[in-house]
């Protein structure tokens, strides 16, 4: 009996030790890819923000209206913040890898996964950037065409053309990385549509002398009469 | 002598003018649907060059832009009394008048190409242009643009009118003063509506590419800016009041604001090497003496100016902070804070402007919304001068226009070095 224990202790020793034996190394290499990985994504940081000091990209995020957005989210600089989305990308990235190595069951195909998320995720910060610049130039454009076509709550309508574009272009990230698309798009689909309804009824009903003074304005009765009470100015 | 570009003049045209041969003077009016006022125009131009340059060969070259309304047949058309109806089978020394049509970018910068090919080709001495449009020209400023190159004081005369503080606003607040400033000749109207030029001035034009191309319209600006800029001997007719007749269809303020600032800034672009060094202005030499009742015009309600200035300053007030510094913002912020009564003064408009200049340099932002952004401003500073000056005396008036473009004069050192750094 006695032996037929030391036996058995001395078989699930042999086995333990067979695995480490053979899980350490693999943590070892696992070790040393988190690590190396670690340096490499915490240099392409610092070449990423590097490269977006001298290129002022900071300066680009203030024209596009970025900037204003991220320090209204209590959000690092736009040069800082792509500069960690790098490093975790990159990080996270050597961090599957190495957890990869382990060989868990449970595990297996993450690196996979991640692979094909990057490159969605790519292109839905680049829509998110695109919205931004299109969205800030549709504002200012919309902004200083009010205000010299003498259009009512000039910053109203701009400020709604910015969000407009802004929604449309989140919907559109949303969707490129597949995150809840079903409620994504319902909810786009509901909010936009409820947005639309509530502007016409409230610019119809609630706005109706508001509507007709636009209208007077963009279709006067007598527009030659109208300039005529101008005077020159050249 | 330039070379004309053949490809300018037609068969036909090429076919009238060697009939027509050697002139003295060219008189070019370029047209486009200028019915109601482009016979006075002609009828004024016969005369003073009857009147005035009796022996002189002369012509009076219409390049219509594609009028519908009959413009180049009442040019053919229009007779005076005193000299009778001419044509090019006249013999010499007579007023020919000749009518074409012309091909490629509609605008006065192609038109002006056209009259100046012409004069290029018949060698003339003197180049007068005419603006079709005006209604007060008078046989008198024939001579008054054409004399001072005749007699070889000068390669472009522009223009001056007696101006009252409600006429022109766009020439008196914003292009004189700027031009002026920048440039460092004392030009009165930059956007000659007429003007006078030498053979040689003419020659170079036509040989610059920007001429009916890069700028289409207003080419006006750009040809003062050049004459200027290139060393030509500028000079200035005192003329009567510049009336102009109504248009069949006037273009709205805003496009006319854009176009105008549009020429305006590419010229400084095209320049800057001339005029960032320059300093305080020379006086341009002005042959004849102002003279003619100054016309005040309609008077605008100020009042509803200061308020949508008030209202505009406030909407724009996220776009202007891009484009003015703190201090110029602040200023103007305050001007607007106290409707309808409003001070916007020469200093603070120089500084916008400048400001506003040195964003468009920069391209801050699309260039086409830092004009457009200007335009509310030009208006609070309109009304603010109209406030002050819409009732006063002539002599008055003067005198606040030249204090004006003396506040552009100390503002542009400090925005030239900025400009170079930009």
């Amino acid at each position: 009996m006695t032996q037929m224990i030391a036996e058995a202790v001395r078989q699930a020793s042999v086995n333990f030790m067979d695995t480490v034996a053979m899980l350490l190394p693999r943590i070892l290499i696992t070790a040393s890819i988190v690590a190396v990985g670690w340096v490499i994504a915490w240099a392409l940081k610092w070449a990423v923000r590097w490269i977006l000091i001298w290129s002022r990209f900071n300066h680009f995020c203030e024209r596009i209206g970025v900037s204003a957005v991220l320090k209204t989210a209590d959000l690092p600089p736009a040069d800082h913040l792509v500069s960690l989305i790098v490093f975790w990308l990159v990080w996270v990235g050597f961090l599957l890898s190495g957890v990869d190595v382990l060989g868990f069951t449970a595990l297996e195909g993450m690196v996979r996964s991640f692979a094909q998320f990057v490159p969605r995720l790519i292109v839905a910060i680049v829509i998110v950037v695109l919205g931004f610049v299109v969205a800030n130039f549709a504002w200012r454009a919309t902004l200083i065409a009010a205000v010299n076509a003498r259009v009512p709550s000039p910053r109203v309508v701009s400020g709604a053309v910015r969000a407009l574009v802004l929604i449309l272009a989140g919907a559109m990230a949303l969707d490129q990385i597949a995150l809840a698309r079903t409620i994504v798009l319902t909810a786009f689909a509901i909010a936009f549509g409820a947005v639309m309804l509530g502007l016409a009824i409230a610019f119809g009903v609630g706005g109706g002398g508001i509507a007709r003074r636009i209208l007077d304005h963009w279709f006067p009765e007598h527009p030659q009469a109208a300039e005529q009470e101008e005077f020159r100015h050249l | 002598m330039a070379v004309a570009d053949d490809s300018l003049l037609s068969d036909d045209l090429l076919r009238q003018l060697m009939a027509t041969g050697h002139v003295d003077i060219l008189v070019g009016v370029p047209t486009l649907n200028n019915a109601s006022t482009v016979v006075d125009v002609v009828r004024a131009a016969q005369r003073g060059i009857a009147q005035y340059f009796p022996r002189a060969r002369a012509l009076i070259f219409n390049a219509d832009s594609g009028s519908d309304d009959g413009t180049p047949t009442l040019v053919r058309d229009a007779t005076t009394d005193d000299t009778g109806t001419v044509s090019a089978s006249r013999p010499l020394r007579t007023t020919n008048r000749i009518s074409t049509p012309y091909h490629g970018l509609p605008g006065k910068g192609s038109a002006l190409r056209v009259i100046f090919a012409v004069a290029d080709l018949l060698s003339a001495d003197a180049i007068v242009t005419l603006d079709p449009n005006v209604i007060s020209v008078t046989p008198d400023w024939i001579p008054a643009l054409a004399a001072p190159v005749r007699d070889g004081h000068a390669d472009l005369v522009a223009p001056r009118y007696p101006r009252a503080a409600t006429d022109g606003p766009l020439v008196t607040q914003l292009v004189r003063p700027l031009v002026r400033a920048a440039y460092g000749w004392t030009l009165y109207e930059p956007l000659m509506g007429e003007f006078g030029c030498s053979p040689q001035f003419a020659a170079h034009c036509l040989e610059h590419p920007a001429l009916g191309t890069v700028i289409p319209e207003d080419v006006d600006v750009w040809m003062a800016a050049e004459a200027l800029a290139k060393g030509f001997r500028p000079a200035q007719a005192a003329l009567g009041p510049r009336l102009l007749g109504a248009p069949r269809k006037r273009p709205a303020l805003r496009d006319v604001f854009q176009q105008v600032m549009d020429a305006v800034c590419a010229c400084l672009e095209l320049h800057d090497a001339y005029w960032l060094p320059r300093g305080a202005a020379d006086p341009v030499p002005c042959f004849g003496t102002l003279n003619g009742a100054v016309e005040p015009g309609p008077h605008p309600d100020v009042t509803a100016m200061a308020e949508a200035f008030a209202r505009d300053v406030a909407a724009l007030r996220p776009v202007l902070a891009t484009i003015l510094t703190e201090t110029t913002l602040a200023g103007v912020t305050a001007a607007a804070a106290t409707p309808p009564r409003l001070v916007y003064d020469d200093d603070l408009w120089a500084a916008t402007v400048f400001e506003f200049l040195l964003a468009y340099h920069r391209a801050v932002m699309t260039r086409e919304h830092v004009t457009q952004t200007l335009l509310p401003l030009y208006l609070g500073r309109t009304a603010a001068f109209l406030m002050q000056h819409a009732s006063s005396e002539p002599a008055i008036v003067d005198a606040a226009f030249e204090s004006l473009c003396l506040a552009f004069e100390r503002a542009k050192p400090s925005a030239a070095a900025l400009w170079k750094k930009a």
